[in-house]
């Protein structure tokens, strides 16, 4: 799934002639081993695209639309929606946003932090990548992803529920559900929402926009969610600990 | 070949069993520095040298072999017990550690000196293998020795491999994981040599292997479990879930 070695030592060429590995991977952070390994392997990475375009001061989508795969890239100027917007944000921000607008204004507390807003943490969150896919679900968005790309639903929900999703399958996604294509990416941190195009500020104005009934559902959604996670974790450890207590 | 497995099998139990020795001492669950034990000594009697040895000081009509299934037969129920209660199968614990399980254990016990005791008298000779030879009644009472001999281990293990099974699916530390399908395969693989006592002869000789494949195969099981122990404890925090990351 990578980017072929071939056509990224073409990318790099263009990028930085005559410039040896090693000043490449000191300029851009790469470990010279990884790229070693990547190059002999005939597959590179798309962070290692990213971080090298970031270092030559390149969009990295803008680098990453050069390569075939992600060719559409360059084309797709569709704006963020609203939906993916919040459901960028993460958990703690729009539970802070709840408190904000709950407290009777002038109360203890908020007031020293009401006037300049707290910013929101910046993507990718702890559950952003389920949260975005759910945000562009019509219902029938990841059975068209499996038969686009031929990735198994279970894989396809196993990655969601580890909050990773491989490039290709973040673009595949937003493709089949007709939305900004960089979005995915923003989502899975591979590029921030400046480098997608996201205009600054967006997710706060989008977060002003829900309505108080809408923020309390979504913030009571994520914070459900979050339960059902935290409880399986502890469960899982107490399993553990009971291995331990009996077979160690 | 099969003059070499007993002694790779007494190794595996007798260097699980060195290796446990200091967490024993410190009381860190010495029973699994017991099963341990108990797994090198039925290794020990399960070597030609040393049964005879121990034999003849039983008087030399195989009293050391009857001595050997009833060690087998503990080292299983201990660690079947150990199992059932950390992986959480309260099922299978009630049917080997539960009035229905000790009943068995019981009974093929029974099953096992009752049919001994039936037998004439043999000289001594490991894992038993001459005493059909002695007379008619012998060979006629030989299989039914096995059958109890090997009936509780194959028990025991059916009762144990559910929960084996769903363990290697949980999502749990890659070690343990390994351990429990390891212990799976040294199940099936008992369930096998029971089977194999009653197999057409150009097949039996695979038996040896198999049995100790068995022995190999839980207590390695039981060892990387261990193991995954001491990844978890070194990588700092105690029972560090594979969740976490």
């Amino acid at each position: 799934m990578p980017l072929p070695a071939k056509a990224f030592q073409r990318w790099l060429n263009g990028v930085a002639p005559d410039t040896s590995t090693a000043d490449i991977c000191r300029v851009s952070g790469v470990k010279r081993t990884t790229l070693a390994q990547q190059l002999v392997r005939g597959k590179v990475a798309e962070t290692t695209v990213v971080s090298i375009s970031r270092a030559y001061n390149i969009n990295p989508v803008a680098a990453l639309a050069t390569f075939d795969t992600y060719s559409d890239l360059a084309s797709s100027s569709l704006p963020p929606s609203d939906k993916e917007l919040v459901s960028q944000i993460a958990t703690v921000d729009l539970l802070r946003a709840v408190i904000v607008r709950t407290a009777p204004t002038g109360s203890t507390g908020t007031e020293s932090m009401d006037p300049c807003q707290p910013e929101l943490s910046p993507p990718p969150h702890a559950t952003s990548v389920k949260n975005w896919v759910d945000a562009i679900d019509d219902g029938e968005l990841r059975h068209r992803v499996s038969t686009a790309t031929g990735v198994a639903p279970q894989n396809y929900s196993a990655q969601l529920t580890a909050n990773r999703l491989a490039p290709e399958l973040a673009v595949a996604t937003s493709r089949a559900a007709g939305v900004g294509l960089a979005g995915g990416l923003v989502a899975t941190g591979l590029v921030t929402e400046a480098e997608a195009g996201w205009p600054r500020g967006a997710r706060q104005a989008a977060l002003d926009r829900l309505s108080d009934g809408d923020l309390a559902a979504l913030s009571g959604e994520r914070l459900q969610a979050l339960g059902k996670t935290l409880r399986r974790q502890e469960q899982d450890q107490e399993q553990t600990e009971r291995i331990w207590e009996n077979l160690v | 070949m099969s003059e070499i497995l007993p002694w790779i099998t007494l190794v595996v139990c007798a260097g699980a069993a060195l290796a446990r020795l200091p967490s024993a001492v410190r009381g860190v669950n010495p029973t699994l520095f017991f099963i341990f034990l108990l797994a090198t000594a039925a290794g020990i009697l399960s070597i030609e040298q040393f049964y005879v040895a121990i034999d003849g000081a039983l008087g030399g009509i195989n009293i050391a072999h009857v001595v050997l299934r009833l060690i087998v037969f503990a080292t299983i129920y201990l660690i079947a017990v150990r199992v059932t209660k950390g992986f959480g199968a309260p099922d299978a614990h009630r049917m080997i550690a539960g009035r229905p399980g000790l009943a068995m254990l019981g009974i093929f016990s029974a099953a096992l000196v009752t049919v001994f005791l039936l037998m004439e008298p043999a000289a001594s000779s490991v894992r038993f293998r001459d005493a059909g030879a002695a007379s008619a009644r012998n060979e006629a009472l030989l299989p039914y020795y096995w059958a109890a001999a090997r009936g509780y281990l194959a028990y025991v293990s059916l009762a144990l491999l559910p929960a084996l099974l769903r363990s290697v699916k949980e999502s749990l530390p890659p070690l343990v994981r390994t351990g429990a399908a390891l212990m799976a395969a040294g199940a099936v693989a008992t369930v096998a040599g029971l089977c194999l006592e009653f197999a057409p002869p150009q097949i039996l000789v695979v038996a040896p292997a198999v049995n100790n494949g068995a022995v190999v195969f839980y207590i390695a099981g039981l060892v990387l479990v261990w193991l995954a122990r001491v990844k978890a404890a070194s990588r700092g925090g105690h029972g560090t879930s594979s969740t976490e990351r």
